[in-house]
């Protein structure tokens, strides 16, 4: 067979797979990104209590595998009863995941942001949601914006472990493919797709980077 | 009328005594150089003042109003929160490091308080902030962003920043301090216009000369307290404690 044609001929498959990627990939940025956000600010600014429901959160999210936590989504919740699509399981999992990293990011980022600022605020008669809606955290997304166009990237890298749990992601497509066919094209398809995705990322971030660099 | 009163003022920072007891009252129109020696607790009174630090101790009157009654001072607040700030918000404070917002032009930088504080609409808003720009004489500078404004424009466009709500008071902390010497005359002319429309102001400020031109008032804090609270001609030309004319005479 005519290599191209091969090519074309298992591309629509593949990108079938490529649909739920995205579709986990869109769904986990957007719970992550303000699951982050406020608790980020819950850590700053939170109660004793909610510190430490924080801590223990992004302690135990960020010192244990993404794989283990899968895992355990898929397959420990059934055994205490909770049945959750499979979907569901994953962008859950993806979301508290990355919300986990992300809320250590924006902390870092609005504690960065001097103490006079608040006090500008304060002096001309802000209140703190105020403060943080109108001055820290414009700032704060300038500041942590690379960080977290990297951690967007590797989102979209991680999401390959899905094809770990059998869900027909881009690379358990491009497996299957393999597995029926023998050919490693699949795999090369999918190669090229990774790269293609992560390199517009990468691009499109540094436009964003770029707009919110206007004032410096 | 009494503008500020402070009665018997304690503060603390951990075991440091930063205010032992400092009262004082300022009347309206009445402009106060407070002068002193680093660590003596000239900033920490002025944002006693308005707030950004709480007293420990002592009895904060602002426009009439109890704003704190700390200790025993046999006073309660009876005001609302809200009449506390609204009476706080009434003082305008300009910083040494200016403490603009980086990510607004100067037009933004103004306009932001007006919008989000006072709720006038953006129209409204802009301007306010063209006027007070231009008071303070950058107009031309209004989209500029503070990186690019050198540290006499910054504390002008500051300036400007507190003028926008209209403060009955202003409060400067050391307001020349992080500037090139060949900036200062900008921002205390500045100054000196204010002075000129009789604003209520108090001032810590290193500049002897500015003091002793502007001043109603002079007073020298030295370890916490109050030491002198004279007219500018007796602080300079005769002052009573010996510890201050070893500061002036350090100071000239």
């Amino acid at each position: 067979m005519d290599h191209m044609e091969y090519v074309l001929n298992i591309l629509p498959f593949i990108l079938s797979g490529l649909k739920l990627t995205a579709k986990i990939y869109v769904a986990t940025l957007v719970i992550a990104l303000p699951l982050g956000l406020l608790a980020a600010i819950g850590k700053v600014k939170g109660s004793k209590l909610i510190k430490q429901v924080l801590f223990l959160y992004t302690w135990v999210w960020r010192a244990t595998p993404l794989l283990l936590q899968l895992f355990f989504m898929f397959y420990g919740l059934p055994v205490i009863g909770i049945r959750l699509s499979p979907f569901a399981a994953a962008t859950i999992t993806y979301a508290l995941n990355y919300g986990a990293y992300l809320t250590e990011i924006f902390r870092g980022g609005i504690e960065s942001i001097d103490k006079g600022q608040y006090e500008a605020a304060k002096t001309l008669g802000m209140t703190y949601p105020q403060t943080m809606r109108r001055i820290i955290i414009p700032q704060t997304v300038r500041r942590v914006l690379p960080t977290t166009c990297s951690e967007a990237v590797n989102l979209v890298k991680d999401t390959a472990l899905l094809a770990v749990l059998g869900l027909p992601d881009l690379l358990r497509i491009a497996t299957q493919i393999f597995t029926r066919d023998f050919d490693i094209t699949p795999f090369i398809v999918a190669f090229i797709l990774y790269l293609i995705i992560s390199s517009v990322l990468v691009k499109l971030f540094g436009k964003l980077e770029k707009m919110y660099s206007i004032y410096e | 009328m009494t503008m500020i009163r402070m009665n018997n003022i304690h503060k603390y920072f951990g075991s440091l005594h930063v205010l032992q007891g400092v009262s004082l009252e300022v009347a309206k129109g009445e402009i106060v150089a407070v002068i002193g020696p680093s660590g003596s607790g000239k900033s920490t009174l002025l944002r006693c003042m308005n707030q950004l630090e709480r007293i420990d101790q002592g009895l904060l009157e602002i426009e009439g109003i109890v704003i704190e009654a700390a200790g025993d001072v046999g006073i309660k607040v009876t005001a609302t929160p809200q009449e506390v700030r609204a009476t706080y918000r009434r003082m305008g404070m300009v910083f040494q490091n200016f403490n603009l917002f980086p990510h607004m032009t100067a037009l933004g930088n103004v306009m932001e308080a007006p919008i989000s504080v006072n709720k006038v609409t953006k129209a409204t808003a802009v301007q306010i902030a063209e006027k007070q720009l231009a008071k303070v004489g950058l107009l031309e500078k209004k989209d500029t962003f503070p990186s690019k404004l050198s540290g006499g424009q910054k504390q002008r466009v500051a300036i400007a920043r507190a003028l926008a709500m209209n403060p009955d008071i202003m409060l400067f902390d050391e307001p020349t301090s992080a500037l090139d010497p060949e900036l200062v005359g900008e921002v205390l002319s500045v100054i000196k216009k204010l002075a000129q429309e009789h604003m209520t102001m108090l001032i810590v400020t290193h500049e002897m000369g500015f003091a002793k031109e502007i001043a109603d008032r002079v007073i020298f804090m030295d370890d916490g307290k109050i030491l002198e609270d004279s007219s500018p001609k007796e602080f300079f030309e005769n002052p009573r404690h010996s510890r201050i004319k070893t500061f002036l005479e350090k100071m000239l």
